[in-house]
Formats: structure tokens, C-alpha cells, sequence
């Protein structure tokens, strides 16, 4: 029996020893969204790589998307006495007291990717990532350029109450508006950034508007797509109003080059995650930076779409 | 020999616990401090205090998959609560609301005598979409975020509210089970209800108060969540069953009923954080720690076995089926 029981403690320690490092560098903790995810891999691959060039020591923890589990995660980071924390948020207020506890022991946290409520502001030195306002913004100019600036769109949002269906949604509108655009919005319908829900309800608004839909906006590009699938099922003779759609991931491209989507904006993971742990190393080394770091994007339409490289 | 190994068996949650400890104090820079105690004991306290009400239960030879959602239902009708009662008064309401889910549980489990795991998947299943449908999906945010951070705070260097709370819940059940009447009832009913019922114990009326008792602590655990998070979320708590059911079964707790500990359930949560903490420090991933801790739960409940077949034929039916109305095909 006894045998027994050492040969699995064996086991666990092996595992604790896989992952043993030096112990000289900085560390720097990294609470991401997800391990395996289309935008949070490629994220957390670029930020580990860059880490590696610079010599920062990582320690990734997960969250599985799971709110909870990053809150203890913090605990961790915070007990394991690390230089400094990258967290990537899924909550606007839940990680509050984590970063208090962080900030209450010297080390400096910064958010990637999404933000937080404006209560956070206060523990954190930094907030990386990309600007989904200005996304939106942008999104309301390509598609006013497709249409000469008149006719009539519908909008495929995200997630109700998500940061970044928001931030895209409020973008597009306020700018149409800023530029006393003769574009109208038909509606506005929630798909969650999910290909599927965006097919249904975009078979809806196909039913319920039809000719009438001069062009369209969805919130990413795995919804432009459920749109452009609706469309050829219920039109498979006419080409597609055109659409925008946010990410410029690589089949966004193929639609852009076959004409059945008009633009995208691409928003890179890769940048994504260097500019956190670029900003972070800063940090470290005793430099002020900015209290909000949004990351490049750019437009990509038939005219660059071979010049550009997609998100992902 | 045959000694030290009884000896070494008796103990083995406490063993384990300190070689866990011992080894990645070894292996992990930094690993043995009080703020690794501190926080870890913190985010203990969750699985804790649903592990507290969950070791009654198993004891009383039944279980409960619901506390996850339970956890998760409190802590938003305590946030939600909030602008309109204040947030003292909203928290005490959503312990109701868990007291209320555990004796939901209770009253179907007794009157209509249907077995718990199917009926509190049941009720898993319809608390979860009972928070996600009064929350829109959405997460929902309290009023004061400084009360959360008091919350938060370590006192005495070791312990915040909520781990504070776990322990002395955990010590209290101790004394319950092993000095009172009514706590000894519950080790009876959980090995042979209808022996138990025979002389003289109200076998329902314990089964009903132990679903009670573990729908109010998995309430706590959520208001507490809530509080110290300043957010209700109908997503928290999505992956706390499993972890407490590991936790309560490496405790020594023994899912056929009829026999287990408070403190064993004590050290089970506390080696299951030691060991996560341990590896989150050295960054093993997520799904890595979770071999290890299936290893340990195998190696414990191998451990419990070689102990305790000496009391019974190996391979005999648990009471679980043997009492189980629904293989019984409805016979008591």
C-alpha cells in the first residue's frame, strides 16, 4: 500500500517539477481568459514568446472562462509573491478585491483585452487592448463608404451587456449620428458572436425587412458569416448587401476576396498579448506608462485584403 | 508493522495533507508562508462551507448535485436585493433562499421517496436556469464595492471572514456528530434507515433537516461569494459540485452512507487547495491538476477500502441501491 501511495506522490511531484523554473527572474502572473479559445490561444502564445525574449518569467493560470476560479486565481498571484499581474478580465467588478490585495503588496496589475468598471481604475496601472468604441467607429465609416452614405442597415450585435457588444455597438451608432449620416438602422438583434444564433436571427430580419436591407453590420465576423448563409438561402441569385464585420479572421478574408463581405477590422491577438506584457515589462522596470494602451487595428477591404495578414 | 500501517491508515487524510504540504513546501520557492495559508484557506472557504452541509448529507447515506447552482441562486437574489433592503438584510434573504432550495430538495427526496442524485440533478438543472432567467444571463453588480473589500480582508493574518466561518461551521459539526443524540441519528440513518426508523429515529425527518442544513450552507458560501465579489453571477459555482464532492470523499466520507467526519472533510478541502495552490504556483496546467487530484481521490478511496472491508463483505451493495426506492422498485 505504502509503495503505492508514494509512486502516485511521485506522480504529483513530477508534475510540480515539470513546470519548476529559475528562480531569479521576474515573474509576472498571467490570468487569461481560456487556454484554448480562436483569439485567447494565439494571445497567450504571443505574450508567453515575447515574455521568453525579454526574460520575464510567466505563470499561466486559466480560467476556463469561469469568473470564480479567477478570483482565486488572483489569491495565487498574490500569495505566490510575483512581480506583477496581467489579468484578463470576464467581469467588470468581481476581480476588485483581488487587485486590492495585489496593490496592497506592491505589485503592479494591468488589464488585457477587455476592461473593467471605473471602480478598477484605481488598482490598476494599465489597460491593454483594442479600443472596441473605435472598432465600432470605424465599422460605421467602411459601411458608410460601401453605401455612398444613404440607405438602410441592420445591426448583429453580441452579448447583451458585454463590454464589447457595447463599446462596437456604440461606436457604429454614435458615429452615424456624429456625421448626420442618412443612414437608417432597422433594428439592432443580439446573436452572442455565435455563427449559429446569427444564421436564425438573420434569417428573421431577411424575412421581416428584405430588400430593404442596404447594408449590414454584425459585431464580429463569425456572425457576418451566419448572416451571409441566410442570404444565400433566401437569395441564392443576388450578391450580398454589403457587410461589415469585426476580427479579420482568415475566412472573413476569403469572403472579402469573393466579394459577399465588404470589410473587416482586424483586431490582432498577437498584438494583443505583446502589448500587455511589453507594457508590463515597462512596469517592471520602473517606467510610467499610459493608463490605456489600445492596440492597432486596421480596416481591411478588397483593396489591402492581400496586403494585410488575418487575426487568426 | 501491521500496526504502524492501521495507524497510518486511521490517518491518512491528515498524512496526506502533510506530506502534500511537505512536498511542495520542498518543491515550490516560497510555498510555506503565512500568506499562502491566508489566501488559501480564502478560497477553501467556498468549497468548505458546501462541503460542511454536503458531509452531513452523505452521512445520512444521501447526496446533493445542486449545491453548485444553490451557491450561485443565493448570491444574486443577495445582490439584486441590495439597492432595495441594504446589503445586510439582502444577504440574510439569499441564506433563506438556499435553505429554501435544500428543503425543495428535502421535501421531494422524503415525500416522495425518489432517489437524491436524480432528484437534485433535477433541481440543479432548474436552479441554475431559475439564476440565469432572473439575471437576463448577465452578471449582476452590488451597490458598495468598499464593503466587498472589507470582505476581503485578511484579519490576524490569517483568516478573512468567510475562512473564519468555515472553520468554526466545520468545528461545530464536529461536535455535533460526535457528541450529540441527534448528530449519532444521522450515522444510523445513513447505514440502515429502516433499522434506524425501527428504533425509534425519524429517518425522513433527518434526511429533510440535512438537505436544509446543506442548501443554508451552500447559500452562505454564495452570499459570501457575492459579497466579497460585489457581483452575483449566474455562472458561479458551475464547477464547485465536483470539487466538493472530491473533497467531502477524500475526507473519508463515504458516498454509500453511514460513516465519515467533519474534520475528515476539513482536511479534504484543505488538501485539495494545498495541491491546487501548489500547482498553480508552478503554473501546471489546469487540466494536469486535474489528473492529480483524480489520482488522489483514487488513492484514497483504494486506501479506504483495504480499512474498512474487515466491517463488510467486499463488493456488497452500498445503501444507496439497497435503500433506493427506485431499485427496489419502490419497495422500502
Amino acid at each position: 500500500m505504502i509503495g503505492k501511495k508514494s509512486m502516485i506522490y511521485v506522480a504529483a511531484t513530477a508534475a510540480i517539477l515539470a513546470s519548476a523554473g529559475v528562480a531569479q527572474a521576474k515573474t509576472v502572473c498571467y490570468v487569461t481568459a481560456a487556454d484554448s479559445h480562436a483569439y485567447a490561444t494565439p494571445a497567450n502564445v504571443a505574450l508567453q514568446e515575447r515574455a521568453d525574449e525579454l526574460g520575464i518569467e510567466i505563470l499561466n493560470l486559466s480560467q476556463d472562462f469561469d469568473v470564480q476560479k479567477g478570483t482565486e486565481q488572483l489569491n495565487t498571484c498574490v500569495a505566490r509573491g510575483v512581480d506583477g499581474i496581467i489579468l484578463w478580465p470576464l467581469d467588470p467588478q468581481a476581480y476588485i478585491p483581488g487587485l486590492a490585495r495585489a496593490q496592497q503588496s506592491n505589485i503592479p496589475s494591468i488589464l488585457i483585452n477587455s476592461p473593467m468598471a471605473e471602480q478598477a481604475n484605481q488598482f490598476i496601472k494599465s489597460f491593454t487592448g483594442p479600443d472596441v468604441y473605435e472598432e465600432g467607429e470605424m465599422a460605421a465609416d467602411a459601411l458608410s463608404t460601401a453605401m455612398d452614405g444613404k440607405g438602410s442597415v441592420v445591426i448583429i450585435a453580441g452579448q447583451a451587456g458585454n463590454g464589447t457588444t457595447i463599446g462596437r455597438v456604440g461606436g457604429f451608432v454614435d458615429r452615424l449620428k456624429e456625421v448626420n449620416s442618412d443612414i437608417e438602422v432597422l433594428d439592432t438583434v443580439n446573436a452572442d458572436f455565435d455563427q449559429q444564433k446569427a444564421l436564425v436571427v438573420s434569417r428573421d430580419l431577411i424575412t421581416r425587412f428584405g430588400d430593404k436591407i442596404m447594408g449590414v453590420y454584425a459585431n464580429d465576423d463569425t456572425m457576418a458569416r451566419g448572416f451571409i448563409d441566410a442570404w444565400k438561402e433566401a437569395n441564392p441569385s443576388e450578391p450580398t448587401p454589403p457587410i461589415v464585420g469585426i476580427n479579420g479572421q482568415k475566412d472573413a478574408f476569403e469572403s472579402i476576396r469573393s466579394g459577399e463581405m465588404y470589410a473587416t477590422i482586424v483586431q490582432s491577438p498577437v498584438e494583443d498579448g505583446k502589448l500587455a506584457i511589453n507594457t508590463m515589462a515597462e512596469i517592471l522596470d520602473g517606467k510610467e506608462v499610459d493608463s490605456r494602451l489600445p492596440i492597432p487595428l486596421t480596416v481591411v477591404t478588397m483593396e489591402n485584403v492581400n496586403s494585410v495578414e488575418p487575426a487568426f | 508493522m501491521r500496526q504502524t500501517i492501521a495507524i497510518v491508515l486511521q490517518y491518512r487524510v491528515a498524512i496526506i495533507l502533510a506530506l502534500t504540504l511537505t512536498v511542495s513546501g520542498l518543491i515550490v520557492p516560497g510555498y510555506l508562508s503565512e500568506t499562502t495559508l491566508s489566501l488559501g484557506l480564502d478560497r477553501a472557504a467556498a468549497i468548505g462551507l458546501i462541503a460542511t452541509g454536503l458531509t452531513v448529507l452523505l452521512i445520512a447515506g444521501q447526496i446533493d448535485l445542486s449545491g453548485g447552482a444553490i451557491f450561485a441562486l443565493a448570491g444574486i437574489v443577495s445582490t439584486i436585493l441590495q439597492p432595495s433592503l441594504g446589503i445586510l438584510p439582502a444577504a440574510l434573504v439569499g441564506v433563506f433562499v438556499g435553505g429554501l432550495c435544500g428543503a425543495i430538495n428535502g421535501g421531494l427526496v422524503v415525500g416522495l421517496k425518489v432517489n437524491s442524485l436524480v432528484l437534485t440533478l433535477a433541481t440543479m438543472l432548474i436552479f441554475r436556469a431559475v439564476a440565469h432567467w432572473i439575471t437576463n444571463s448577465q452578471p449582476v453588480t452590488g451597490t458598495d464595492i468598499m464593503f466587498s473589500l472589507t470582505m476581503a480582508q485578511i484579519y490576524l493574518d490569517i483568516f478573512s471572514i468567510r475562512s473564519a466561518l468555515f472553520i468554526v461551521c466545520i468545528i461545530l459539526l464536529h461536535l455535533w456528530l460526535t457528541r450529540t443524540i441527534a448528530g449519532r441519528n444521522v450515522f444510523a440513518v445513513g447505514s440502515n434507515a429502516t433499522a434506524a426508523e425501527e428504533s425509534g429515529v425519524a429517518a425522513g425527518r433527518v434526511v429533510f433537516f440535512g438537505f436544509i442544513f446543506a442548501g443554508s450552507l451552500a447559500g452562505v458560501a454564495g452570499v459570501l461569494q457575492s459579497l466579497v465579489t460585489n457581483t452575483g453571477s449566474p455562472v458561479f459555482g458551475s464547477e464547485l459540485t465536483v470539487a466538493v464532492i472530491a473533497a467531502v470523499v477524500v475526507g473519508g466520507t463515504r458516498l454509500e452512507g453511514g460513516r465519515g467526519s467533519a474534520l475528515g472533510t476539513l482536511g479534504g478541502v484543505l488538501t485539495m487547495a494545498a495541491l491546487t495552490m501548489a500547482m498553480e504556483f508552478q503554473s501546471v496546467p489546469a487540466y494536469l491538476q486535474q489528473v492529480v487530484s483524480g489520482l488522489i481521490l483514487i488513492l484514497l478511496v483504494v486506501l479506504d477500502r483495504t480499512v474498512h472491508t474487515r466491517g463488510r463483505a467486499a463488493g456488497a451493495i452500498p445503501l444507496l441501491v439497497t435503500q433506493n426506492p427506485i431499485t427496489t422498485g419502490g419497495k422500502p
